[in-house]
């Protein structure tokens, strides 16, 4: 983790060591633009990952993830309204203001998505048709996201694509200023539904009987979901695959059921991910940026499948 | 320990109530082992389900140790009755050590950590149902009658005075359900347990309970003694 960090720290368009003599540049570089960014990444990567586990163990479902059941896109679609909306009123001044209203705009969208698969799933419970609802939903999502763009103008189009490939190098220290807080706050309220999330694993009847409130564990899991997809998907798009893969991968290596130490790992895991992705992304173009959710999914959906077919499927 | 008092119980939903069986009067102490037999759609379930807490009664009361159960929190039932079903658990991991362990779950702190006394309380369901040797399976390569066990120890673990079970022979083969009958039977004779099992195995039930329901058509209910 902490060697990740650094290499994020380290890698990017400027070599940091061939300007070491240039002290200002060398510190706006360092301290605006690198620190951030490996800052958001460890905060995208732990809360996609955290909230990938929290769903798959709600839904007890492995399939489960804030991108493949359309949170994500829900997130996006929002966005894409409020990125529109300010755009048509031109309010240059407040800009803040529009950050601020198009986090708030990303978190609603994650939060009725969540709520609607929710909805379905108790209705049906079978785990294929949950996710086939969730693909649905992203397509609808999509459509409806492209109907907006196409509304749109030139201007607003563009850093809207932009901002669709997913990436964590447009958050400034501000940014982080409400990102980080609303993470850490998040990250610890999820250590308090260790408990329930445990007992749930059995089924919604067992836990019940255990002394779990089914109702208030969903919509507990779904508040600290909904905020972290839709913060994290308000300053860095939707990122593809940690959100399901982490949490599979997690469960794979350290073959423990009790959520206390798949938090923990997860989070580590999640980081770990998309610091390592980042990096690549780094490498491998120097001079232009590479949107961080090719190399995710190019990581990301490999892994999953070899260990899948690696473990016979036990993590189902 | 249980008394039902004049109990109807059924379904009720936006639309309408359906009563699935009324005018129920029964008493249970502890130490019994109650077969609760009835054909498919009689309300077996149905009142398995009320007893347990997870619906309401439509009209009367459920006394549990002369406590009306409405007015049990969730947690307190938790630590009087527990569950045995036959739904399929399984996958994220689950060891037959974690499941029994889950038993714990009322008494333990919110991080779910297991202390100590928690974990002696575990190996001793363990031993309990002799199913020391599997602690460190997964839960989805036992057999289901070794399942069927791993969910009796859980209840065992939940430390409850009561102990109800729906359906728990339907996957089992002959040797597997007497060697569940006698574990249940020495459930109630050793520590004084309730136990209240659903089954269609009437053979069975005769030889093992001390009390048999039978719900038959028509609201009428017939109690034996054995």
């Amino acid at each position: 983790m902490l060697l990740l960090f650094f290499a994020d720290l380290f890698f990017g368009s400027v070599n940091l060591f061939s300007i070491k003599d240039n002290q200002a540049l060398f510190d706006t570089i360092l301290y605006s633009i690198r620190i951030p960014k490996a800052i958001t990444c460890i905060c995208a990567g732990s809360a996609l990952a955290l909230c990938g586990l929290l769903m798959q163990s709600l839904f007890r479902n492995p399939l489960a993830g804030p991108y493949v059941l359309g949170i994500s896109s829900g997130a996006s679609l929002f966005v894409a309204i409020a990125t529109m909306l300010l755009t048509s009123i031109n309010v240059s001044g407040l800009f803040l203001f529009g950050k601020s209203m198009i986090t708030l705009f990303s978190v609603a969208g994650a939060f009725i998505i969540t709520l609607l698969i929710l909805f379905i799933s108790k209705r049906n419970k079978s785990n294929v048709t949950v996710l086939l609802v969730g693909i649905m939903l992203s397509q609808i999502l999509g459509a409806l996201q492209g109907l907006i763009e196409f509304m749109a103008s030139g201007n607003s189009l563009k850093t809207f694509i932009i901002w669709g490939m997913g990436s964590v190098s447009s958050t400034t220290l501000d940014d982080l200023i409400v990102i980080v807080p609303i993470f850490i706050l998040a990250v610890v309220s999820s250590f308090f539904l260790i408990k329930p999330l445990n007992a749930i694993l059995l089924n919604d009847n067992y836990a019940s009987n255990l002394g779990v409130n089914i109702s208030s564990l969903r919509l507990k899991v779904i508040l600290v979901t909904a905020i972290l997809v839709g913060v994290i998907t308000a300053f860095c798009g939707p990122i593809a695959f940690v959100g399901i893969s982490v949490p599979i991968a997690s469960r794979l290596f350290f073959k423990t059921s009790n959520h206390l130490h798949q938090i923990v790992f997860c989070l580590l895991l999640g980081a770990g991910v998309v610091l390592l992705a980042d990096v690549i992304c780094q490498i491998m173009s120097s001079h232009f940026m590479l949107p961080i959710n090719t190399i995710t999914t190019i990581i990301g959906s490999p892994i999953v499948l070899y260990l899948l077919f690696k473990s016979k499927l036990h993590i189902a | 320990m249980i008394e039902v008092k004049d109990l109807n119980i059924g379904y009720v939903s936006k639309k309408k109530t359906v009563s699935v069986f009324s005018n129920i009067n029964l008493s249970f102490n502890s130490g019994e082992l109650v077969g609760l037999i009835g054909d498919n759609g009689v309300g077996k379930s149905t009142l398995i389900k009320t007893l347990t807490g997870f619906i309401k009664p439509l009209a009367g009361t459920i006394l549990i140790d002369k406590k009306d159960i409405l007015s049990f929190s969730a947690h307190d039932l938790s630590k009087t009755i527990s569950i045995v079903s036959t739904e399929k658990v399984g996958g994220f991991n689950l060891t037959v050590f974690d499941v029994v362990a889950l038993g714990r779950t009322p008494y333990i702190s919110v991080f779910g950590k297991l202390n100590a006394s928690d974990i002696e309380c575990v190996e001793k369901s363990l031993q309990t149902l002799s199913i020391n040797h599997l602690r460190d399976k997964l839960i989805d390569e036992l057999s289901d009658g070794q399942r069927q066990k791993v969910m009796i120890a859980k209840s065992l673990a939940q430390e409850t005075s009561i102990i109800i079970l729906d359906e728990p022979t339907a996957f089992l083969d002959y040797k597997s359900k007497h060697n569940l009958f006698e574990v249940l039977k020495s459930l109630c004779k050793e520590q004084n347990k309730l136990v209240l099992v659903s089954s269609h195995d009437i053979d069975l039930m005769e030889k093992y309970v001390t009390k048999s329901v039978a719900l038959l058509s028509e609201n009428s209910i017939e109690i034996k003694k054995y």
